[in-house]
């Protein structure tokens, strides 16, 4: 248990954000964090669409009970967080 | 009196590349700080300036424009226009004074080493004045300030600001410590005399002028007006030290020293002038837009004097052009969400009117930028101020040492350039900025930004707490919207939710 800093990358917003997370938490949990810092300050919540979590310089998609420390990301690494239907 | 006009003596006492006879040319000129690149002494004498001054006259004229400020801020203190302006244009002048005031004095320095160090004769002659100058504007400068600091801490910040590791401080200092305190003479003329100087403060000192006199700030319309007379000429040294470069086959060097500086440049006055321009003044008074004014500055007479001394415009010119109608409008929204961590207070210039204006100036800013605005303004409205100011930090350029920013909403393209480098991950808010980087990265490589800082733990307790604390930002002088949400009152609860679609 680890203390992991990310760059979120939230769709719709205007800024990457620093994003402080467990590195023992899942990409559902990490998608909840950034959102933390975006949806309802300046983006609009779809309560329709789950959250997603991918690689920011790829476009992969992590599983969404990945956990932070198995996804291969660097400290500060940016993630995008995108609005999906599953 | 001169018995001789300037004409009949100016050439004879340019003239004086002597030789040494006790030390050795390369001992009185070192390459690091002249910065010759290998063109003999001889080519450097070919250096003409195209402004001509000798020192009676450039103390007289000195002093008539003094007279003429000073006089003016004489004249208009008992008018109060400080009290009764618009507390946007009010943000204007502290977050002016506190980004340029000091760097004027480390603008001489700069100009100090040109004098010095420069192989031709004519760039060290024109490089004293410009110590003069720029000695002039600093001092001119802190003290137009200084007779507020009985209004607000805030205007302090014209002198603490460069003392201080505000992150936007940071920045500037980052940039002219990069341009104009750790280049040689030569690297100095070129980023910051021409890249800077004539590229982009034209654009802060006339375009803002212009700004200040519709706004009725005829006192602060009068100095920056004053100060730009002596920048376009000292702006000057550049222009024919690129002529001697190139003819001497060192283009590509010169290109790549305009390319970094132009760009590098662009980044800052995204940060500090586009909000000033296009938020801060007050409807009524703006003069232009930002993109306008960069259109005539910038893209009409810099691209024209750069291509006639026989550059190319910088390869990421597409992009440049691009970005006019995408960066500064992050600026903005990023400055006046964590407005608790400047020294000035941000106005948010979106009441109906300004976003009308916006929209003009910019189609589809209701689209991309208005539709974050709307949930802000919502949250205001609907008593949720909390959730419209920071709980985190925004990542920040490595070169830039700005906030990573791109379009959102219906035009996402929020965008990180990262790199790799010797193990350490940074990141880069465009294509250029890390272009930048890896054109010298033993010079940047090592320079903490403000999360990096922040992730090394110098920064305590890690909270918005301690980040003020850190900043310098004391009680009283961190930032808060300008007019008090007053323009929220615009919104009621029903024009919030139509705006709101």
């Amino acid at each position: 248990m680890a203390l992991f800093p990310l760059s979120s990358n939230f769709e719709g917003d205007f800024v990457l954000q620093l994003v402080p997370v467990d590195d023992e938490i899942t990409m559902d949990e990490v998608a909840a964090a950034c959102a933390e810092h975006s949806v309802n300050r300046r983006v609009r919540p779809q309560p329709d669409k789950v959250m997603r979590v991918r690689r920011h310089t790829t476009g992969e998609m992590f599983p969404r009970d990945m956990k932070v420390k198995d996804a291969g990301l660097m400290p500060t690494e940016t993630v995008d967080v995108i609005f999906a239907d599953e | 009196m001169p018995l001789l006009d300037r004409s009949e003596y100016y050439d004879l006492i340019r003239t004086t590349n002597w030789t040494p006879s006790y030390v050795s040319e390369d001992e009185l000129y070192p390459e690091e700080m002249s910065g010759s690149r290998g063109i003999p002494m001889e080519k450097w004498e070919s250096f003409d300036e195209p402004y001509k001054v000798a020192y009676g006259e450039y103390v007289a004229t000195q002093r008539e424009k003094d007279s003429g400020a000073y006089s003016v801020k004489a004249a208009l203190e008992r008018a109060n226009f400080v009290d009764t302006a618009d507390p946007g244009w009010i943000s204007i002048l502290k977050a002016h004074y506190g980004a340029i005031s000091v760097p004027e004095y480390a603008a001489m320095t700069g100009e100090a080493r040109m004098a010095r160090f420069s192989k031709a004769p004519g760039n060290r002659n024109m490089a004293v004045f410009g110590m003069m100058d720029e000695t002039r504007h600093g001092q001119i400068q802190l003290y137009f300030a200084h007779e507020h600091t009985r209004r607000s801490r805030q205007w302090d910040w014209a002198h603490k600001a460069m003392h201080a590791n505000e992150w936007g401080a940071l920045a500037a200092r980052h940039f002219f410590d990069d341009m104009m305190m750790t280049r040689d003479a030569i690297a100095v003329s070129l980023m910051l005399t021409f890249a800077f100087e004539t590229g982009f403060t034209n654009m802060q000192f006339l375009g803002l002028a212009a700004d200040a006199a519709e706004a009725g700030d005829h006192t602060f319309a009068n100095l920056i007006s004053s100060v730009q007379t002596d920048e376009a000429r000292h702006a000057q040294q550049g222009g024919p030290n690129l002529k001697i470069l190139i003819e001497n086959g060192r283009k590509d060097e010169a290109q790549k020293m305009i390319d970094v500086a132009f760009w590098r440049s662009w980044k800052l006055f995204s940060v500090l002038t586009g909000p000033m321009m296009d938020y801060y003044t007050p409807l009524e008074s703006r003069e232009q837009s930002f993109k306008e004014f960069m259109q005539e500055w910038i893209i009409g007479q810099f691209e024209r004097q750069i291509t006639d001394l026989g550059l190319d415009t910088p390869w990421y010119w597409d992009e440049f052009i691009r970005a006019l109608d995408e960066t500064h409008h992050g600026m903005h929204l990023g400055v006046w969400y964590w407005r608790p961590t400047v020294w000035w207070n941000p106005a948010a210039g979106v009441t109906p009117e300004d976003r009308d204006w916006l929209e003009e100036k910019y189609p589809g800013w209701n689209d991309t930028w208005g539709n974050l605005w709307d949930v802000i303004i919502e949250n205001l409205v609907e008593g949720r101020p909390e959730l419209t100011g920071p709980a985190t930090l925004p990542m920040i350029c490595n070169m830039s040492n700005i906030p990573i920013v791109g379009t959102p909403s219906n035009g996402w393209n929020v965008k990180d350039y990262p790199l790799v480098h010797n193990g350490r991950l940074y990141h880069f808010g465009s294509e250029p900025d890390r272009w930048v980087f890896e054109q010298d990265p033993e010079r940047y490589q090592g320079h903490m930004n403000f999360i990096d800082r922040f992730l090394a733990g110098w920064i305590q307790p890690m909270d918005l707490m301690g980040g003020l604390q850190y900043m310098g930002l004391a009680p009283g002088e961190i930032g808060d919207d300008a007019h008090n949400y007053e323009w929220v009152s615009r919104y009621t609860p029903d024009v919030a939710g139509t705006a709101a679609g």
